[in-house]
């Protein structure tokens, strides 16, 4: 964009990009330099001891696999339905879940906690799964919606006419055609799940069905602030996730954007 | 069984069964569709629409929220309670404040940022892939890091006495006055990445004859970028200005965890003020009528998005 001739001017540009990434990056630093202070790489061993690492990881995967799998499910379902069959109402419904996209995870916090407190639904990892899959998918359906209005019925017509019915137009002609909203969809909720913190918080408190996020307050409660401790456990949580982002690092620029942009 | 082209299905709402020419789906009878949607609505209805209307009759009582405590029927007390009350109108303010000041730096930023990496820069993909971090990483698992360097003896304060401003050193985050900003600082870093992509993708898409042409009649760059680029990217600022408005209105995981809604509510947002009134309080009645104050303006920011888009489509 901005027009380069010259050395002079490249390494003004250059400069510029520098100092608006410096505060970026600095962060990043100092959580890894305060995770080291003290022991030094023993913080990681003292986290490591804590003994629950292997299980807030393990439980984490299972909530973003869960919720994943019902979200990428539902949606796909929804979206064919919405985009490709007759449905009386139609459009009613689809308000209704579009509606239902802005509602804050703090609205549904109060009956939550009404259900789970009333039939003891505390520590159970669906307690969190389902209501993560509800807050996720009017919005995965509003995208995938949009992603299957392009889709043309012609090549649906041409399998309905050789006998082929919808269940299996949308599992062999429909579903290869969807693999790039599938991914956008995939990284979304693997985001939103991994990432999320309010809904475990509440619904989670034994220690044994505890979550990554939850990792660094174990070291506030447990040892009374011990500062370096919890930040090994921040780093600790943080590095899995930027490997995984650098490995898939298209699908997740491309599913974050697209998430975005309806 | 219908020929009617794929485009007429395109998003519109159904017209009426009668009318013939504005059929919005060709495929199948009358209830066909009706399986494919059923897990969803179920879903939403029993996890979202069920909880709303729960709520709506837990905000007409004086409860503690346990299901064996008494509970009392006190009408619309506890929307007299809340319209009265100075920490709810506070709350507001600040998702008001909150989100035209992260708004503006954030794109003010990444545009500026995308344009930067669209001009042959050395280690541009390193560059690219820094700012886009923050966005994938759990705020909860940053918080006690910002903690740590907005502390009075953090590394922001310690940076400060380096480049000779040691007299503006303080605790940030104890003092009122400054919590707000760290908590905004927080959420630009986390936020810019997708902002930055987002204009970066758009300006890809721009003519690149167009800015040629600018160029070729003496137009600098600075106003190649205000008066071409920055219109063509209309768009993209559109849809970032009503996702950040609903993104602010969820705001909970940094002010509750970096700051805890304080010093003296000084970074409540309605989302942490929820939680402290039904966690901390026990007002269970209270906390869902702020809950359904929380739903209308998220509505409302609904209704925005659908009818700022429909505008972005039309052109």
């Amino acid at each position: 964009m901005f027009d380069i001739h010259g050395r002079y001017s490249r390494i003004t540009v250059q400069v510029l990009a520098t100092l608006i990434l410096l505060p970026y990056l600095l962060p990043l630093v100092f959580g890894i330099q305060g995770s080291l202070g003290g022991l030094g790489l023993g913080n990681y061993v003292k986290v490591w001891n804590t003994g629950i690492v292997p299980t807030v990881f393990l439980n984490s995967a299972i909530i973003s696999v869960s919720t994943i799998a019902i979200v990428l499910a539902i949606t796909m379902l929804a979206a064919f339905g919405f985009s490709k069959l007759r449905i009386l109402g139609k459009e009613v419904w689809f308000w209704a879940l579009l509606a239902a996209l802005t509602v804050p995870e703090a609205v549904i916090l109060t009956p939550l906690f009404v259900v789970a407190s009333t039939f003891d639904l505390y520590d159970e990892l669906p307690g969190v799964i389902l209501p993560l899959a509800a807050l996720q998918v009017p919005f995965t359906i509003l995208i995938a919606r949009n992603f299957f209005d392009g889709i043309p019925n012609e090549i649906m017509e041409a399998a309905r006419v050789d006998g082929a019915n919808y269940a299996q137009v949308f599992w062999s002609i429909v579903m290869p055609l969807t693999r790039p909203i599938a991914a956008a969809i995939i990284v979304l909720t693997l985001i939103t799940s991994w990432n999320s913190y309010l809904l475990p918080m509440l619904m989670l408190t034994e220690q044994s069905k505890q979550v990554v996020t939850l990792l660094p307050s174990f070291f506030t409660s447990q040892y009374t602030n011990d500062q370096t401790g919890v930040l090994a456990a921040a780093v600790m949580t943080a590095v899995p996730e930027v490997l995984v982002y650098l490995a898939f690092q298209k699908y997740f620029e491309r599913g974050l954007a697209a998430g975005a942009l309806k | 069984m219908s020929t009617a082209p794929a485009h007429e299905t395109l998003g519109r709402p159904a017209g009426a069964a009668g009318r013939p020419r504005r059929r919005s789906s060709p495929l199948g009878s009358r209830f066909s569709g009706v399986p494919w949607i059923l897990p969803a609505t179920v879903l939403v209805i029993g996890l979202i629409y069920f909880p709303i209307g729960y709520l709506g009759y837990a905000s007409t009582l004086d409860w503690n929220g346990f299901i064996l405590a008494p509970a009392k029927a006190i009408g619309d007390a506890n929307y007299a309670k809340m319209f009265a009350d100075p920490v709810f109108w506070t709350s507001l303010w600040h998702t008001v404040y909150f989100y035209l000041i992260t708004f503006s730096i954030q794109t003010f930023l990444g545009f500026t940022f995308a344009s930067l990496m669209h001009s042959r820069i050395r280690l541009g993909n390193v560059y690219k892939t820094i700012i886009f971090i923050p966005t994938v990483l759990a705020p909860a698992t940053m918080a006690p890091v910002f903690r740590q360097i907005f502390d009075e003896f953090g590394q922001f304060n310690w940076l400060l006495n380096q480049i000779g401003l040691g007299s503006l050193a303080r605790p940030w985050l104890a003092d009122q006055a400054t919590a707000m900003p760290v908590v905004m600082f927080i959420t630009i870093w986390e936020w810019t990445g997708l902002t930055f992509i987002l204009y970066y993708a758009a300006m890809s898409q721009l003519n690149p004859e167009i800015l040629e042409a600018a160029r070729v009649d003496g137009a600098s760059s600075f106003r190649v970028l205000r008066s071409i680029v920055w219109p063509m990217c209309r768009g993209t600022t559109a849809a970032l200005a009503v996702l950040g408005l609903i993104g602010g209105l969820k705001t909970f995981d940094i002010p509750y965890l970096v700051t805890h809604g304080g010093p003296n509510h000084g970074t409540e947002f309605l989302g942490t003020y929820i939680y402290y009134v039904m966690a901390q309080q026990s007002h269970f009645g209270y906390a869902a009528t702020l809950a359904i104050a929380l739903l209308v303006l998220a509505v409302a920011g609904g209704v925005l998005l659908r009818t700022s888009a429909g505008r972005a489509e039309r052109g």
